[in-house]
């Protein structure tokens, strides 16, 4: 019997433990041979909108293309704000449900999950430190984008005073601040999704069931918010105040619709972490 | 269930699996409650305001110093219009003929005013202040300005001088006025009383203001307009929302405009001023202000019922009036070309809203271009047949608030009455 009162007993409190956990969770994310294709994939999106539109500016294509795509020849900075707008509807949503539906269901595939809980790691701990590394990933992949678009529509097409949608000229300045609250405003964006993800990784052992379930959560979120007779749960849908980050780039921004958009993914993340963290301390882990 | 392996949870935590399962079901619960609870609030929190006689409240209204504000505006048409071939994307004024638009508006009162429509990735702004006027369409990134004459500019100074109530100064060029809720219902309450009941509704909270109802209801059933329901705010009296109400749908309005947030306080100087952004398109327009004898003579036209265009008549009165023009090429009208208007009136028929109307001829296309472009590379003759029904007469366009026939012979009826009565009439 003293063996099974061994197991049982609370993991030792040991100072600094946490964080040591989260240190070595991070560098095993962000170091996987996987994470870092998808992350280049990601940064790759700029370089090659850049140069196409690089290539073809002195043609009748010049300052043609949807969302700030037409925008980006007369100023750079647009590359961040185009290339986000290009990546948000599938390859964004792609790379973080990779990302977070591996988290708990990659460990149970490997078969290192139970190693972990006899560490021994509390579970809810472990939960913690795999979203909080699951949220570095998504907010280095917005990052991605943003820094290599910034560097990008710099050296391609310079960079200057802002145009706002509104037809009103801002400083640099003023404008790479807004741009960065675009930036910030997607990245943010992107937590419910990987809220959900983690859920989804709690409740198998097969990691790319969970990924796949994550990336068409986002998809049928994304089709459910184009039909007309819904438009009563169009609020609440996970991608429906994605495109809201346009807001920061109105005159005056509406700080209510930021705050709606913010409020709508928190809700997403304060339901589906509950729900991960339900199953995680509740479910029986054989592998 | 795991209570005998190695790897449960820990003794020290007290939680069943039950217990711990309730949490979610409980945040669930409270996120439902958070977003679901404040709208309850708000329409729960509308009594206790004085009350007013309709007659009150209309000449409040109409005394009411025009308010220095910001906000948004939703606008909402449901008129059962054919959907067009084009998606609501990009803030385009044609898209205010059905579904929902968001505009946000400032004005400090007087002349000077922003209204911007907004879309996903874009916007359309109209800026006016003073004398100047400008539109920017940020998709396309074209800026119209609009100015007036320098001798012109002379006599709208002076006119400022005289008139400072800001009437007048509505009357600016550029087509500027607001399409608040305010230019609107002043308008429908000016026309309320000779065809219409005008009583008082159930007060209501529109854009978390206790605001007043007052409904117009048409005194003919002849028509396809059911109710007009303003709501007033009852601070400022300024008209916060209106809605048009079809005889053929009774659960929601056919047109509804009104602020969804609205501040009363002057909008900071950035907004209200405007230039073209570098490397925009700029179109300039030199608009030529009406002498005062041509304001004259529009006055005594329209007071004697004779100002109508040559190929226009109006039958009927009121709410029922239907207007018939002759010499329109229905095809080539659909196809935004202007020249199928060129022997058309220039008399546009009354929708039965007015707020409508101002929206309309505040965004409309000029020039033919705007909305019209988009058609290109489709077959107007089939675009026409798309968009309307044949009936025995012509071509008829039926909508929630106005039917429109154009008759095979060229000749045009409009009005805000059942398509039956165009018929009949043809």
């Amino acid at each position: 019997m003293s063996h099974a009162e061994v197991m049982v007993q609370a993991p030792a409190q040991v100072r600094g433990a946490f964080g040591r956990l989260l240190r070595s969770e991070l560098r095993l994310v962000l170091g996987r041979r996987r994470n870092l294709v998808l992350l280049s994939g990601l940064a790759a999106v700029p370089l090659l909108l850049g140069l196409v539109l690089f290539l073809t500016r002195d043609t009748d294509l010049d300052g043609q293309g949807p969302g700030f795509v037409g925008k980006v020849t007369e100023n750079g900075i647009f590359l961040v704000v185009a290339s986000i707008f290009v990546c948000l509807p599938f390859l964004l949503p792609l790379t973080i449900g990779i990302a977070s539906g591996d988290a708990v269901a990659g460990e149970a595939s490997a078969g290192t999950l139970r190693y972990l809980l006899v560490v021994p790691v509390a579970r809810t701990r472990l939960l913690v430190v795999k979203a909080l590394a699951a949220l570095a990933f998504a907010g280095s992949a917005v990052l991605a984008i943003a820094v290599v678009g910034l560097v990008t529509g710099a050296a391609f097409f310079g960079l200057h005073d802002v145009v706002l949608l509104s037809g009103d000229t801002v400083p640099l300045g003023v404008g790479a601040v807004r741009i960065a609250g675009v930036v910030a405003y997607v990245a943010l964006s992107m937590t419910g999704l990987v809220a959900v993800g983690l859920f989804y990784s709690t409740l198998t052992e097969v990691p790319v069931g969970a990924m796949a379930a994550t990336v068409v959560t986002a998809i049928v979120s994304g089709v459910l918010d184009t039909l007309p007779a819904l438009s009563a749960i169009h609020p609440g849908l996970l991608t429906h105040h994605w495109l809201d980050f346009a807001e920061f780039l109105r005159i005056e921004p509406d700080w209510r619709v930021v705050a709606g958009g913010l409020g709508v993914q928190a809700a997403w993340v304060a339901v589906f972490a509950t729900l991960a963290w339900a199953r995680f301390t509740t479910a029986d882990v054989s592998s | 269930m795991t209570e005998n392996t190695p790897l449960s949870p820990p003794p020290r935590r007290t939680l069943s699996a039950r217990a711990r399962w309730a949490v979610p079901a409980v945040v669930a619960v409270g996120v439902g409650v958070a977003f679901a609870a404040p709208p309850l609030l708000a329409s729960a929190d509308s009594s206790g305001l004085p009350p007013v006689t309709p007659e009150e409240l209309v000449a409040a209204v109409a005394s009411a110093e025009p308010q220095a504000l910001s906000g948004t505006v939703v606008y909402t048409a449901r008129l059962g219009l054919p959907s067009l071939p084009f998606g609501p994307e990009t803030a385009d004024p044609v898209n205010l003929l059905d579904g929902s638009s968001t505009l946000r508006v400032w004005t400090d009162g007087g002349e000077r005013s922003r209204v911007a429509l907004l879309g996903d990735m874009s916007e359309f702004s109209v800026v006016h202040d003073g004398p100047e006027a400008w539109t920017y369409a940020s998709s396309g990134d074209e800026v119209v300005h609009y100015t007036v004459s320098d001798a012109d500019r002379a006599r709208y100074e002076s006119m400022k001088d005289e008139a400072t109530s800001g009437r007048a100064a509505g009357q600016v060029p550029g087509g500027a006025d607001l399409p608040t809720p305010a230019e609107a219902a002043s308008q429908v309450l000016d026309r309320a009383e000779q065809f219409s009941d005008v009583s008082l509704d159930a007060e209501s909270t529109v854009a978390g203001r206790g605001a007043y109802q007052l409904v117009v209801t048409p005194k003919t059933p002849g028509t396809l307009v059911a109710r007009v329901v303003v709501a007033i705010d009852a601070k400022t009296d300024t008209p916060l929302r209106v809605q048009v109400w079809s005889t053929k749908d009774a659960q929601t309005p056919a047109l509804e405009v009104g602020f969804t947030d609205v501040t009363f306080a002057t909008p900071s100087d950035s907004v209200l001023a405007f230039s073209a952004p570098a490397g925009a398109s700029v179109t300039e327009k030199v608009v030529t202000l009406p002498t005062d004898e041509q304001i004259a003579a529009d006055h005594a036209k329209a007071a004697s019922g004779t100002g109508l265009p040559e190929g226009v008549t109006v039958s009927g009165t009121g709410w029922a009036t239907v207007v018939q023009a002759t010499g329109v090429d229905g095809p080539a009208l659909v196809a935004g070309d202007p020249s199928a208007l060129a022997d058309a009136p220039s008399g546009r028929p009354t929708i039965g809203s007015e707020s409508a109307q101002g929206l309309l001829d505040q965004f409309g296309p000029q020039d033919g271009g705007g909305p019209a472009s988009k058609f290109q590379g489709i077959d107007p003759a089939t675009l026409y047949d798309s968009l309307t029904t044949k009936v025995p007469q012509g071509h008829l366009i039926s909508s929630a608030l106005l039917s429109v026939l154009i008759t095979d012979d060229g000749r045009v009826l409009a009005g805000a009455v059942p398509p039956e009565t165009l018929q009949a009439m043809a």
